[in-house]
């Protein structure tokens, strides 16, 4: 593929790109359970498609899911009908627990093979560029530990912890290569857990991590990590992610002075606060109050915080959209 | 302060379990009250990790492990506690909602609930309004305490307080709730009487319920 960069997608335009994180919404358009769409690839693409065709945004993901990596290695996973899918529990308790889960190639796990299928469904079919979710290395090690344990362990097990985050990383660069494969134009590295650690520990046990994922991505690479992430920033600067997806806690005046201009800060509309609690009116002041504090930056998209609620009014999410297109 | 007391603060405040139990056995050795272990050393030493938490000096991570340095100490000291008759700061029932397994929020929340004192009756995961029914009516609890990492999980803690009225148990217990997508403005809206933005500032929420 060539090599697109992100910021070029921005600065080739007069407004910004407008990219809510949208996936769940897909699934009242198509009538259809949070739990349907993760099995079944076709109904997941035509959620997706339904969103693209009502909404029109400037580039589209597929369904944010953090346990697709963690059911393909082997850990147990708890699919409520109409919610997140959660790990049940958590094998890992030392380096002999971390070698059972390494006989297991993801790709030919059925949920896996799903999203791929869903990407390529998006990418024969949807002519905006298309982005894939995958799971951060840190974030995956602690589905394999436990968060709590995995941050104690961060301090008094840290051999253990590099070991579980390489073994992550090993298996989300196979799984984004075939994402790429599969056509992703842009793959979004999810890393919630980090938010907890201080910047030293997100250097030594995420950091060094993302940044061989985001070195081995043949498509434009984001990092997006939710919550409050002011003290991660700089860290996160150097992982070579070209773009920094972040969410409302964050200030956003003040953090795109403090990136490179060639990196592309993506946010960060509140997804509950403003998308589901807030009138369309409210929304609509929110994305104009965004707008006009990121004026004059090229390197900003216009997007939601973290993945919207399935609940999310479909009204909001318009409300998003005309917002954005209007910035005057 | 005296020099096991001393010892019991900074094993602490580094996380280190073998440091703090030494400390507690020294000070126990030198017929230091139970009492005055619990209030010198250990709320003492909870209170500065917690500032340094507010302050951004400490993580999660640091604080999880001082709070298991704590529980080592507590270990020892507790049934010499119960023995001299020492009130304990409340009764905390807490949970994870219904639906929702994300414990770390939860955790952290009883572990520096324990450093200030209160008894916590953890009810893990995944608890349903049922069992923090039960659990409040078999305790006596004077708090509950929920915890929701996810959106979708939220409206258990509504159906908990509905739970509670109904079985007649609401004017008992004062109620708080916490967990990254809440906001005050919710608790209000489901009729909690406290929220905490963080495991450190839960203390002075279940403090001030109790003192109202």
């Amino acid at each position: 593929m060539t090599a697109k960069r992100l910021i070029d997608l921005c600065t080739t335009r007069q407004n910004p790109l407008v990219v809510p994180l949208m996936g769940f919404p897909g699934t009242q358009l198509t009538h259809s359970s949070i739990w349907q769409n993760e099995f079944n690839s076709d109904l997941q693409f035509r959620s997706i498609q339904a969103l693209v065709e009502r909404f029109e945004p400037d580039a589209i993901f597929y369904i944010m899911d953090l346990a697709v990596e963690a059911g393909a290695i082997g850990l147990p996973v708890l699919f409520p009908v109409d919610g997140s899918p959660t790990v049940r529990s958590h094998l890992v308790k030392d380096i002999q627990d971390l070698e059972q889960l390494k006989i297991v190639d993801i790709l030919h796990d059925a949920r896996v093979k799903t999203y791929l299928d869903v990407m390529q469904r998006m990418s024969s079919n949807l002519n905006i560029p298309k982005g894939a979710y995958v799971i951060g290395p840190f974030t995956l090690a602690g589905l394999m530990m436990g968060a709590t344990e995995l941050a104690m362990a961060t301090i008094d097990n840290p051999a253990l912890v590099h070991a579980a985050a390489e073994f992550a990383t090993q298996t989300i660069i196979r799984y984004t290569g075939a994402l790429v494969d599969a056509g992703a134009d842009m793959i979004v590295i999810l890393e919630p857990t980090a938010t907890f650690i201080s910047p030293k520990a997100f250097k030594k046990f995420s950091g060094q991590y993302v940044e061989k994922i985001i070195r081995s991505i043949e498509a434009m690479p984001v990092l997006h990590i939710c919550g409050d992430t002011k003290h991660l920033i700089s860290a996160m600067c150097e992982t070579g992610a070209q773009g920094l997806s972040l969410d409302a806690p964050v200030d956003f005046n003040d953090t795109i002075q403090k990136i490179p201009s060639d990196m592309v800060l993506i946010g960060n509309i509140d997804p509950v606060r403003v998308m589901v609690y807030e009138t369309p009116k409210g929304v609509e002041k929110a994305v104009h109050q965004l707008l006009t504090r990121m004026r004059g930056h090229q390197n900003f998209i216009l997007s939601t915080g973290c993945d919207l609620p399935p609940e999310t009014p479909l009204d909001n999410i318009a409300a998003f959209i005309k917002a954005g297109r209007n910035q005057n | 302060m005296e020099q096991p007391l001393q010892e019991i603060y900074q094993g602490i405040l580094d996380g280190d379990q073998g440091m703090v139990m030494d400390g507690v056995n020294q000070a126990l050795a030198q017929n230091i009250q139970p009492a005055d272990i619990l209030n010198k050393a250990m709320i003492e030493a909870m209170g500065q990790v917690g500032k340094l938490f507010e302050e951004g000096e400490y993580f999660v991570p640091e604080m999880l492990i001082a709070a298991r340095a704590m529980q080592a100490g507590l270990g020892i000291l507790k049934p010499l506690l119960v023995e001299a008759d020492v009130k304990s700061a409340g009764k905390v029932v807490a949970g994870t909602v219904k639906g929702d397994l994300h414990d770390i929020g939860k955790n952290l929340v009883t572990m520096m609930l324990e450093g200030a004192a209160f008894e916590i009756i953890d009810l893990g995961t995944d608890v349903s309004p049922e069992k923090f029914v039960e659990a409040v009516r078999e305790t006596g609890a004077q708090i509950v305490a929920m915890s929701a990492l996810l959106t979708t999980t939220m409206p258990s803690m509504k159906d908990t307080i509905e739970a509670l009225k109904a079985a007649g148990l609401r004017q008992n217990v004062k109620i708080m709730v916490g967990g990254a997508p809440l906001t005050p403005e919710y608790a209000h809206e489901i009729g909690a009487d406290g929220f905490a933005p963080d495991a450190s500032r839960a203390v002075a929420t279940a403090k001030q319920l109790l003192a109202s």
